[in-house]
Parts: structure tokens; C-alpha cells; sequence
């Protein structure tokens, strides 16, 4: 069975943005809610790098762990998804998360979708697959149909890897071998403090 | 573009200059990451401020706006003195290097520090990279154009790469981003004030050739304009065309303008946005023809704007161009919505009422294939010949069956073309010319030598003759004559003149060599000059403008009674402006996402912390920008090491409020974008390129205090 995962190149990824807004039109998000971000760390300084994140499909997910009324779940490829039936909103798994996944909409019941909001791989929800109720409250189910998630989709230099973990380490893997260090072995490297 | 976003793939050292491509361009960023990658090529980025794309770069050079010439000029000094330079492509396919050469011994490592700012060992660190990694590519984008010695900055990227050699080479070229498609196919038809379609220009026999296209007589055409001279006179420039209502620079033309229509464009993306809506508010009539009621449209005062609502892309179809000169065509997706007519229904119901369909529609009776065989038929200068509709359809339909690397079709129903037929696409059978100047290849094949643009010899101020056609055994694989070779007399008019050429297998437009002196321009060879409104006044002295220009596209211009030394003391910041990736143009579909718009809210500067510190502004703080033409805008301040210490860069997409007044409720109800703020343009500065009129957004003056 595939292990899902994502992972973001940071030597590809420019801060584009494409990621965000192909996840949130694809989706029909509302305002404020953020399955997915660039984070921009020293922006404008040399050394200057940028990483999408999103839920990262943890394999022992500290969400499922603190969940008081089991919302959270795990399917058998990893993807970790919120029955919104049963989620309260408590927060719990946003203290949890190590990287700020869980999302809550504000505002009235109309477009709120639910008490906590977060990445779902794209793989829509336990609602029926392909249903309206699944559309609804998760999204799209693109995993159903076969194809990567929008934001990998989207992703204009592809930094953004999403699927399978074997597959994307295979890519990954050839494109650190290719890339090689930039430093040939020499004083630099051999010597250094 | 000589060459192709994708060819970058086979670049083995890529320069970018005066481009932000990361935020531009984000998909080129592909290309040009696989061969930082794959071919360990130095990414070496050029610019005032640390970009999203400098944070990818190998060796980034911070450079003062509006010194690029100076530094390009540098380096190919330090290219020529070291003995770097190409000597065999230079002896067979350059023009004009000896004299080019005594120009740029001026610029040496420790000159190039002095104006440009660069240090002279990271000059010369560049210019061993550029000298050890062929071929390369040079890629500029407005960064370079937008000064008032724009046409310099553009030249002097040429010429680095015919001292290089590393023209009509794939991995090498000179290749200027353009921004989406259409907009190279807005410049191939010439939405442009100077020429016809297909730079023809404006002569008689130009506009005899298009006429017959037309199926039109010229006489009926010439009736048409106020008189005779007008049928040849440049107009106004989309920089400059508000002089014509407000006429603060003396206009020459027999009225002043007094209608405007702004079909698919933003004003707010014009400098001196101040001055423009001034002419918004005495015009007799703005017409905006957009999918969204635009900036114009809030910053009218006056009962004097019509909107036309059209249509976007997906509800309508046609030929597009893209930056590689490649056409694809785009199918409608759905209906159009509302009450939004297409462009082609807007112009036919404008045409049917001026009274001139019959003659408009002589050839188009479908819409818009027919159009794409008109100008087929009739843009020979730049080899659009082979673009019919059917043929252009089949390669979109076939987009699979092309070569991510090559661009080149591996069988199927495209086999052996390359994909968007690039231009030129001589004939209906020519598989299109993917790479510029390439003389590896047949001309049948794609291949291409320089045009002899400029007869076959000239003789220098000096006294030196010099053939302007390549050298004897420098052309095409298959040329019947083996060396140079002038243009076949009426190939621009006359598509049997293109067929004969290519059956002698020869390129109708010469086999020429490339200049590096350009006697037609008021600076043969690219020297650097102080931009009007200069930080360095002890260098205007040194390298002054140019004269004024009376009669530039029908408008005074003035050079030298502009650039005031002392002008610094008052506005002591460099003001530039540019892109961010959430927003595009003017903003007015950008602004309208509601997702893009929480991505990207506010108008802001970008401040270092040292200007922030020594003006009292924090973080998040208002502050106004002024600028010495009187315009003034407040916004927020963004600390970053973003810019340098004397430097505010401004994103040039926002609209809707006007010098600290917000103009929301002039949108038509429910229609205010979600992201408003203060036009970038208002205080960019008076400037304009010499030859194009371009605006010299990129090297203006200002002054901030806290708000």
C-alpha cells in the first residue's frame, strides 16, 4: 500500500503563491481558512528560503492522539482526514499539530464547512465518495479520480511532490544526486573547523 | 526572445538582468531551476533589490537603477580585455566591434564601481562566469527597458552576447520575457502608435501593401486622416498620450485629444498617474472596454466614461502568441456571461456603425479564422505565412506529440515542426524557426542567419569600410551561395520572393551580420548616461542626457532641461517599481479574487530599516511618498533588506485610491475589488526612453515622511 506524502523542494520552491490559491479555488474555501502557506524565512536576505506547508499527513499523528471525541482518522495510504459530523472544534488538535494545519472557519454556519478545516490530500471525506455532502464539507476528491492533489498540480517549478512516498523519494533522490553539493572536495570541505 | 523558455533547459550559465522572473514569470522558473540544476549553470541576477528570484540566484549584484548599460558595457570591456571574447563569430557575423570596442575601454572595473556601485572584483567575478560557462543566456525584462536610455540598456545586452558568441546557439540568446500571451502577439500586429502590422512601419508603400491586403484602397484610407502628412506621422504613446488633453509639454498636433478608449488596458500601470487623471477629467468621452470596471473607470470625475463589458479568455477564442514567438489556439470554454460581448462582437458593432464594414469584413467572413489569414497573409516581415488557423489548432490539439526539450514534433500529425510554428514560419509547409540566427540548420529546417537589415557595406566615422553581409562561407547548411548575402528584393511584400529564397535555400532577408555601432541611433554604441533625475549629481557632468526631444511621438520631451543636479537634495531616495506574483498588470482581475486579494490586501513600500529608522516609521506604519512632479501617495511601510539604503521600491498593481483619497464608491455597486490602495505610478518620475518613449519607471526620485 502507497505511504501519501508531500514534500516541497526548497531549492524549486520561488513563494508563488500558486499552491495556496489552486487549493482554496479548487476547493471553494472560505476567507481565512488556510489548508496550505508559503512560509518565507530571511526574506530578503541571502540564504533566503521558502517552503509550502500544509497538514503533513503525519504517520503518528499527534492530532488523532488528542482528538476527545475521535474525529480524526487515518486511511490505510495515510492520509489523515476529520469526520466533520463528529468534530466539536475544541482546538485540541491545534495545539497538537506541530505545523499549524487545523484550520476554523469563522462566521456563520452558511460556507463555514464544519468546526475544524484542514488539508485532506485532496481525498475529499468520509462522507460518500463523490457525493454532494462530500463536495460540501471536504472538497474536492481528486485521489478518487486518480490525479495528484491541486496544489502539487499547480505548482509551477514543481517543488511541490505529492503522492506516493516511495515515488516522490525516487524524484527527490535524483535531484539531490544531480545537483550534487556545488562545492567540489577540496580545502573548504576536507578542513573545515 | 531569440530562442525559448524552454531552451533555457540547455543554457549553461544564465544572466538575468532588470527581470524578477520569480514573481514575472513563476513557470519560466522551471526552465532556468532545471539548469541551475541539471547543468550546474551560475544563476546570475541582476538588480537594484534582492528579488524572490536573487534568493535563487548563484551570485546576485545589487546595481543603482538606471546604470545597467555601464555595467554591461563593463563587462564586455573586461570580456574583450582578458581575450574572452569569440573572435571567429565575431570576424564572421559582427558588425561595428572595432568601434564598439573603443567605446567600452571607457568602462573599466573601477569606473563600472564608481557609477553602477558594484564592486570591481564581483564585475570581474561575473565576467569569468560568463566567459567560462557557454553557451549562456542573457534574459531581461522592463527592469532593463523602462529607463530614458532603455534602447541603450536592450543594445548593450545584445552585444554582450555577440562578443560571447552566443547568438543563434541553442542554451545562448538574448531573450526578453514578455508578460502572458498575448502580448508578444500585441506587439507582432503593433498595437504600437509607429507602425503597421508587423513592423512595417508607416510608409507609403507599408501602408500600399496593407491596403492590398485589406482588399482596400489606399486613397480611401488617406481620406480618412486629417491630411496627408498625418497618413506617416507617428502618434501618441500609450507613456505619453495624456499630453494630448492636459498639454502641459507642448503638443504637436492639429487638435488635442478628446476621446479615450482603453480596451484591455490599465492606466494605473502609466507613471505620472497624477498628470493621466487630469486628462481623465477634461475628456469628452472614456470609453473602457474590460470584464471588470477598472481604476479608470473609479478615477473618472467627470460624466464622461462608457463601459463596455467584455468578455475574458475562456468565453471567446483565437490565436495567441506567447514570449517564444510560438502561436496556440484558444478554444472557448464556456458562453459568454451577462450581458459581456466578445472583442471580436464589440469591434463589429463599432465598425457596422462607422459606416466602413463592407471594407473592414472584405475578407473575414468567419470570425476569428478568417482574421489569422489576413494577417497571415499579410505580416511577410517577421514570416507569419505559415500560421493558419488549422494549422496552429492542430499543434494545440497535439501539444503531447512536441519535445519538452526540443520543442520539436516526434512523429504523429506535427512530425518534425516545432511546437507554435516560432516565427518566422515562412510558408505553410515550414516547420517554424525555434532558435534565432541559428545557421546550424537548413533555413527550410528552421535555421536562420542574421538579417542584412542595412545594406551591404558601411563606411564609419573614421574612415573604416566595413561589408555588412557574413563572412565567405558563413550560411546555412544548403545555401546556394555560401557567405553572405543581401535581402531578395520584395520579400516583405511579395510571398513567391520568401518561396524562391527558400527553395535556393536561403533566408529571404539576407544573410547579414549583426551590429554592434548602430549609426541610426543617437548613441552608435550604448554609453552610459545619468538617469534625468539622478542620485549623483557629481556625475551628471560626466555623462549628461540627451538634448530635448521637441517632436517625440507629437509631444515635447524634454532630456537636459530636466536632469536638475540639485534636484537630490530634496528628493534624496531612488524610487523603483515592479511585480509581486499574487497580482498582475493594473490589478483589476487580480484585485477581484477574493483568494488573491487575501494573499495580497494592501499597497505598500518596501523600506529599508535604516531609512525607516532615520524618518521614525515602523513596521506597518502609513507614510507618504512624494515625487518632485508633485505626486504623492499614502501607504504602508514594509521593513526589508528587500532594498538598499537609499532605495523604496513600490509594486505597481494597486488602484482605487488617489493621493490618501479613497475612490471605492465611484465602482459600480458590488463591483469595488477587494484589495484596493494607491497607484505606484503617482510618483514615478518624468522620463522617457530617446527612441521608444518607454517610461523610465525604474529610476525615479522621492521623498517619504511618516503620514
Amino acid at each position: 500500500m502507497a505511504r501519501m506524502k508531500f514534500l516541497c523542494d526548497i531549492e524549486r520552491c520561488i513563494a508563488c503563491n500558486g499552491c495556496v490559491v489552486a487549493c482554496k479555488e479548487g476547493h471553494q474555501l472560505p476567507v481565512g481558512v488556510n489548508r496550505r502557506r508559503v512560509v518565507i524565512i530571511n526574506e530578503g536576505k541571502p540564504g533566503e528560503r521558502s517552503i509550502s506547508i500544509a497538514c503533513m499527513h503525519c504517520s503518528d499523528a499527534p492530532c488523532i492522539a488528542v482528538c476527545p471525541v475521535g474525529a480524526i482518522y487515518q486511511r490505510e495510504d495515510g492520509i489523515v482526514l476529520v469526520n466533520k459530523d463528529i468534530c466539536i472544534g475544541c482546538g485540541y488538535c491545534f495545539m497538537a499539530c506541530p505545523f499549524g494545519a487545523p484550520q476554523f472557519p469563522r462566521g456563520n454556519a452558511f460556507g463555514a464547512r464544519g468546526a475544524m478545516d484542514k488539508c485532506t490530500f485532496c481525498a475529499g471525506g468520509p462522507a460518500p465518495t463523490f457525493s454532494e455532502k462530500e463536495r460540501r464539507l471536504y472538497g474536492q476528491n481528486r485521489i478518487a479520480e486518480g490525479k495528484v492533489p491541486l496544489c502539487a498540480g499547480m505548482c509551477s517549478t514543481k517543488a511541490l511532490l505529492a503522492g506516493d512516498s516511495a515515488v516522490i523519494a525516487d524524484i527527490f533522490r535524483e535531484r539531490v544526486a544531480r545537483r550534487g553539493s556545488g562545492i567540489a572536495w577540496g580545502w573548504s570541505k576536507a578542513y573545515k573547523e | 526572445m531569440t530562442n525559448s523558455m524552454n531552451d533555457i533547459r540547455h543554457s549553461r550559465c544564465i544572466f538575468m538582468i532588470g527581470s524578477n522572473a520569480a514573481e514575472a514569470h513563476p513557470v519560466s522558473l522551471q526552465h532556468i531551476l532545471y539548469a541551475k540544476e541539471v547543468n550546474g549553470a551560475p544563476l546570475i541576477v541582476v538588480d537594484p533589490r534582492f528579488t524572490k528570484l536573487a534568493a535563487k540566484a548563484t551570485e546576485y549584484v545589487r546595481i543603482r537603477p538606471g546604470t545597467d548599460t555601464a555595467f554591461l558595457m563593463g563587462l564586455i570591456n573586461y570580456i574583450i580585455e582578458n581575450d574572452w571574447h569569440d573572435k571567429e563569430f565575431i570576424r564572421t557575423r559582427v558588425a561595428g566591434f572595432e568601434e564598439m570596442r573603443k567605446v567600452a575601454a571607457h568602462y573599466t572595473p573601477e569606473v563600472v564601481e564608481e557609477i553602477t556601485g558594484v564592486p570591481k572584483d564581483q564585475l570581474a567575478r561575473v565576467a569569468k562566469l560568463l566567459a567560462t560557462h557557454r553557451p549562456g543566456t542573457v534574459i531581461w525584462c522592463m527592469g532593463i527597458t523602462q529607463h530614458h536610455i532603455g534602447s541603450s540598456n536592450t543594445r548593450a545586452c545584445c552585444i554582450l552576447q555577440l562578443v560571447l558568441g552566443n547568438m543563434g546557439v541553442s542554451g545562448g540568446g538574448t531573450n526578453i520575457f514578455r508578460g502572458h500571451d498575448n502580448v508578444q502577439g500585441a506587439t507582432d500586429v503593433c498595437v504600437l502608435s509607429h507602425s503597421l502590422p508587423a513592423y512595417y512601419g508607416l510608409k507609403e508603400g507599408s501602408w500600399k501593401h496593407w491596403c492590398k491586403v485589406w482588399g482596400v484602397d489606399f486613397e480611401w484610407i488617406k481620406g480618412r486622416f486629417h491630411s496627408k502628412e498625418y497618413v506617416h506621422k507617428k502618434g501618441f504613446t500609450l507613456a505619453r498620450w495624456y499630453e494630448g488633453v492636459i498639454q502641459e509639454d507642448k503638443i504637436t498636433q492639429y487638435t488635442p485629444i478628446r476621446a479615450v478608449v482603453f480596451w484591455g488596458c490599465a492606466s494605473n500601470s502609466q507613471s505620472q498617474y497624477h498628470k493621466l487623471k487630469k486628462a481623465l477629467d477634461k475628456l469628452d468621452l472614456v470609453v473602457i472596454i474590460d470584464p471588470f470596471p477598472t481604476t479608470t473607470a473609479a478615477m473618472c470625475e467627470k460624466d464622461n466614461v462608457y463601459l463596455l463589458p467584455s468578455t475574458s479568455q475562456y468565453e471567446t477564442e483565437g490565436s495567441v502568441t506567447s514570449s517564444s514567438r510560438q502561436a496556440q489556439w484558444r478554444y472557448k470554454v464556456v458562453d459568454p456571461l451577462y450581458e459581456s460581448k466578445t472583442d471580436y462582437e464589440i469591434m463589429e458593432e463599432f465598425v457596422k456603425r462607422f459606416g466602413f464594414a463592407d471594407k473592414f469584413y472584405k475578407n473575414i467572413k468567419k470570425v476569428p479564422e478568417d482574421v489569422t489569414r489576413e494577417i497571415a497573409r499579410g505580416a511577410l516581415t517577421i514570416g507569419l505565412c505559415g500560421w493558419l488557423p488549422e494549422r496552429i489548432k492542430k499543434h494545440t490539439d497535439n501539444w503531447h506529440t512536441f519535445d519538452v526539450d526540443t520543442l520539436q514534433a516526434k512523429g504523429g500529425p506535427c512530425d518534425g515542426e516545432y511546437y507554435g510554428l516560432p516565427w518566422p514560419c515562412w510558408t505553410e509547409t515550414h516547420p517554424g524557426t525555434p532558435i534565432l540566427y541559428d545557421i546550424s540548420k537548413p533555413v527550410t529546417k528552421g535555421g536562420l542567419p542574421f538579417r542584412a537589415r542595412f545594406g551591404t557595406e558601411y563606411t564609419y566615422p573614421d574612415g573604416r569600410k566595413e561589408s555588412l553581409l557574413a563572412a565567405p562561407g558563413v550560411a546555412n547548411p544548403g545555401s546556394e551561395v555560401m557567405g553572405g548575402y543581401p535581402e531578395f528584393p520584395g520579400w516583405k511584400t511579395d510571398i513567391n520572393v520568401i518561396r524562391e529564397a527558400l527553395k535556393r535555400g536561403m533566408a529571404p532577408f539576407g544573410n547579414g551580420r549583426a551590429r554592434c555601432y548602430c549609426w541610426n541611433f543617437p548613441d552608435p554604441v550604448p554609453v552610459h548616461r545619468e538617469p534625468l533625475h539622478s542620485p549623483r549629481p557629481d556625475l551628471i557632468k560626466k555623462y549628461p542626457t540627451y538634448p530635448d526631444k521637441p517632436d517625440h511621438y507629437r509631444v515635447y520631451t524634454r532630456f537636459a532641461s530636466e536632469q536638475k543636479p540639485e534636484l537630490v537634495k530634496e528628493f534624496p531616495l531612488i524610487l523603483i517599481t515592479g511585480r509581486m506574483v499574487e497580482h498582475m498588470g493594473g490589478g483589476a482581475e487580480t484585485r477581484s479574487n477574493k483568494y488573491l486579494a487575501e494573499l495580497a490586501p494592501e499597497m505598500y513600500a518596501e523600506v529599508n530599516v535604516k531609512v525607516a529608522n532615520d524618518h521614525g516609521i515602523r513596521e506597518g506604519d502609513y507614510m507618504w511618498i512624494e515625487s518632485p512632479e508633485g505626486g504623492r501617495i499614502k501607504v504602508k511601510a514594509k521593513i526589508t533588506d528587500r532594498v538598499d539604503e537609499r532605495t523604496i521600491f513600490l509594486p505597481f498593481h494597486f488602484g482605487g485610491y488617489f493621493m490618501g483619497k479613497s475612490f471605492a464608491g465611484n465602482y459600480p455597486e458590488e463591483l469595488v475589488p477587494y484589495a484596493l490602495g494607491e497607484p505606484a505610478n503617482i510618483v514615478t518620475n518624468y522620463g522617457y526612453d530617446i527612441i521608444t518613449q518607454i517610461q523610465g519607471t525604474k529610476e525615479g526620485l522621492c521623498r517619504i515622511k511618516k503620514a
